[in-house]
């Protein structure tokens, strides 16, 4: 055998562990989502009836399936500016000022992250609670009792809710990354700048941010899959889906229906469109925000 | 290519060990002669001791019936997966109306043994049978028989009266009388506002799912109850069901306003203290929320008290609601005779009596004198000649994609609180879904 063959030989050995484990546990389990949309099946027993694209047919018509694709693309969208726009900020804050405790401030700020999702519900929900909850005190105090709102309880504001939830969890992740990207890029950059007079903005917007553009654009999809994971464990341990499903979101309905609903494949097909979804969306960030790579 | 080789090996070694650690590794009890059969059960608010004392009891008089227990509070997620996998549990207790939904998805595909002939045989070690002990009615609703054809694939377990729940030591130095009918609930509702003190608030909307039905029956009778579980035509269309929507919108006015942004998973004990606090009057529970409120603070002169659902004419009966767990045996379980011998063992006076000890009621007759304190008041509750008994639910249909029944009827009272729903609205959704699971009816 000649050493190229041995070589290529041995590469396939030490990949074949790694490559059978991501197809028994990420291709077959997918594909077998796919085959399953395709049938009515309540999870349990052996009879599952081919139906087709019948589910995909019901889902186009569940206006309730509808509302939580509303819920999460408005989540996608608000948790990802938000954030970002936070998470830049204190970054750059922390990186080029002079702060004093910016050690303290990365690690409070970092907190957040490393909580369970559950802990950070029963913190929301205390500060959400109507009549003791921190938000509605601290209004009456600025003497602000107009903006008082039920916020668990109103249909129309408690996604927001659920969004600023998400943002204090996402904020400190992401800073971090920003932070070393922002920390990367050479002072010289600055001083140039400084000596131009230029502004603190004008700065932020021609060296900064050109020059961490490849890290925020690798954030944006995280966004995008972090907020679809995350809403669903925030929704079922504070919300429950309600008022009335009006905070319920892609993943929950699709466990509420394949679990609650005994429609396992009617779930399926929603954990489908969520993958397409997923996928496209992502593509479609990253095509959008392609540039040319700037090096230094 | 030694190299190659001993590391091909060493990795096929790791992957065999990684793929072995996935497998199950529950041990198996019992020798060869001895049957061994597996028993899950629901670890609720009375706890899994009173599992394990019953199955201790049945092993002693069983010595070759070995027993495997699984209790869990969220059992659904643990036996859910074996399942799937092909390995049931031989009885399982876990009722109906449970979010994770596991009774009705072997109900609707056809997963559960029947057991019509259990009611027949004698209780384990007694000469009475099963039917004649259990208390008349439990073994006739859809919860028990759930295809409507008088066969029984769920036996009752344990049952709890359900009602309004109030601070009667409120009432009485108000000197406010407990109303029986709907109209005194409105007017006891807007005496309670004048001294800012609320008359209605609920834990989640999900418990209405007793209230409601109680008020069914108060409105239209068995029939007409009957009739809204099977699904019948134009069903919310009738009078007596507008009447019944009607009143949960007029109770609206009434309830506390921090209900419903508390009526979720995790603050639904705070609308559950604004009893315990003289903030609200009442609202819907079950006598279990005694033991879950047990160290809650609460006022000097709280006291629980449970009344019937007010009926909506002077005179009229009143219901109340039974709430009732049922125990039931896979169709793909292996020790299905096993499976039964130990339901009937399950009312016998040893199980029945060790089960009272942990709080837990079965429909046995004679049970109820039995019960001290305030348990007696609760479960005395249809001592009371105009106060009558409600059980049931929904008859099973094939799983229609997006239509639940329960979501649309009661996840809609946030709506109807909020305000941002008519009763209209809610009569046609309703009407809606009832046609779309008619057609799906088994």
């Amino acid at each position: 055998m000649t050493d190229t063959k041995s070589r290529n030989l041995f590469i396939l050995l030490c990949l074949a562990p790694a490559l059978i484990m991501f197809v028994l546990f990420m291709v077959i389990p997918t594909a077998e989502i796919f085959r399953m949309s395709l049938y009515q099946w309540g999870g349990l027993s052996g009879s599952q009836h081919f139906i087709g694209l019948d589910n995909f047919r019901s889902l186009w018509n569940d206006m309730n399936f509808i509302r939580s694709v509303q819920n999460s693309i408005l989540l996608i969208v608000v948790v990802a500016l938000i954030t970002i726009v936070f998470a830049l900020f204190i970054a750059s804050v922390l990186v080029r000022e002079d702060t004093r405790g910016s050690t303290f401030f990365r690690i409070v700020f970092y907190i957040p992250n490393i909580l369970s999702i559950v802990v950070i519900a029963g913190i929301f929900s205390a500060i959400y609670s109507p009549s003791t909850g921190l938000l509605n005190s601290f209004l009456d105090l600025l003497q602000l009792e107009g903006l008082q709102r039920r916020w668990l309880g109103n249909e129309t504001i408690v996604i927001y809710s659920v969004a600023a939830a998400l943002i204090w969890q996402a904020t400190g992740y992401y800073m971090v990354m920003y932070l070393s990207s922002i920390a990367s890029i050479p002072s010289s950059y600055y001083e140039a700048a400084s000596l131009e007079g230029i502004s603190r903005f004008k700065e932020f917007t021609s060296i900064t941010l050109p020059l961490i553009w490849s890290t925020i654009r690798t954030t944006l999809t995280f966004y995008i899959i972090s907020t679809v994971n995350l809403s669903f464990l925030l929704v079922t341990a504070m919300t429950g889906g309600g008022p009335n499903r009006s905070s319920e979101v892609f993943l929950s309905y699709m466990y509420n229906q394949a679990y609650g609903n005994s429609s396992y494949g009617y779930g399926m097909a929603i954990a489908v469109v969520v993958f397409i979804f997923l996928f496209s969306i992502s593509a479609i960030v990253s095509s959008i925000t392609k540039r040319d790579v700037l090096e230094y | 290519m030694i190299k190659a080789s001993v590391l091909f090996s060493m990795s096929t070694v790791l992957l065999a060990v990684g793929l072995v650690a996935c497998g199950n590794d529950e041990a198996t009890t019992g020798s060869e002669e001895s049957t061994t059969f597996h028993v899950a059960a629901l670890e609720s608010g009375y706890g899994s001791e009173m599992w394990e004392d019953v199955i201790e009891a049945y092993g002693a008089a069983n010595e070759d019936v070995t027993v495997k227990l699984t209790t869990e509070s969220n059992l659904e997620e643990v036996i859910r997966p074996s399942m799937q996998a092909g390995d049931y549990p031989d009885v399982v207790l876990l009722a109906m109306n449970r979010e994770e939904a596991l009774t009705e998805t072997l109900v609707r595909e056809n997963g559960l043994e029947n057991i019509t002939e259990v009611l027949n045989r004698n209780v384990y070690g007694e000469e009475q049978s099963v039917e004649d002990k259990l208390i008349d009615g439990f073994t006739e609703t859809f919860a028990t028989n759930p295809y409507a054809d008088g066969e029984t694939y769920l036996a009752p377990m344990f049952y709890s009266p359900t009602g309004l729940f109030y601070n009667v030591g409120l009432l009485e130095e108000k000197g406010w009388d407990v109303p029986e009918t709907w109209d005194e609930m409105w007017e006891l509702g807007d005496k309670a506002q004048e001294e800012g003190i609320w008359l209605f608030t609920y834990a989640t909307a999900s418990y209405f799912d007793t209230l409601l039905g109680s008020m069914l029956y108060a409105s239209g009778g068995t029939d007409f109850y009957n009739s809204v579980m099977m699904y019948e035509e134009g069903v919310w269309e009738k009078t007596e069901a507008k009447q019944v929507l009607e009143t949960i919108q007029q109770l609206a006015d009434y309830t506390h306003p921090d209900t419903v942004a508390n009526a979720n998973p995790n603050d639904f004990r705070r609308n559950q203290q604004l009893i315990l606090n003289n903030e609200a009057l009442f609202m819907p529970n079950g006598t279990w929320v005694e033991g879950e409120m047990e160290d809650a603070p609460r006022e000097d002169n709280f006291e629980w008290g449970m009344m019937p659902v007010p009926s909506f004419g002077e005179g009229e009966d009143r219901y109340a609601f039974s709430f009732f767990e049922q125990i039931w045996v896979p169709s793909a379980a292996e020790n299905k005779d096993t499976a039964k011998e130990f339901i009937t063992y399950m009312y016998s006076e040893e199980a029945a009596s060790i089960f009272l000890d942990h709080g837990a009621v079965q429909p046995i007759e004679g049970i109820t004198d039995e019960l001290e304190g305030a348990r007696q008041v609760y479960y005395g509750v249809y001592d009371d000649e105009n106060v009558l008994p409600a059980m049931g639910t929904f008859v099973s249909t094939e799983p229609v994609p997006g239509v639940s029944m329960s979501e649309t009827l009661y996840g809609s009272i946030d709506s109807i609180m909020n305000d941002t729903m008519t009763v209209e609205q809610w009569q046609n959704k309703i009407q809606e879904a009832n046609d779309q699971l008619k057609q799906a009816v088994e």
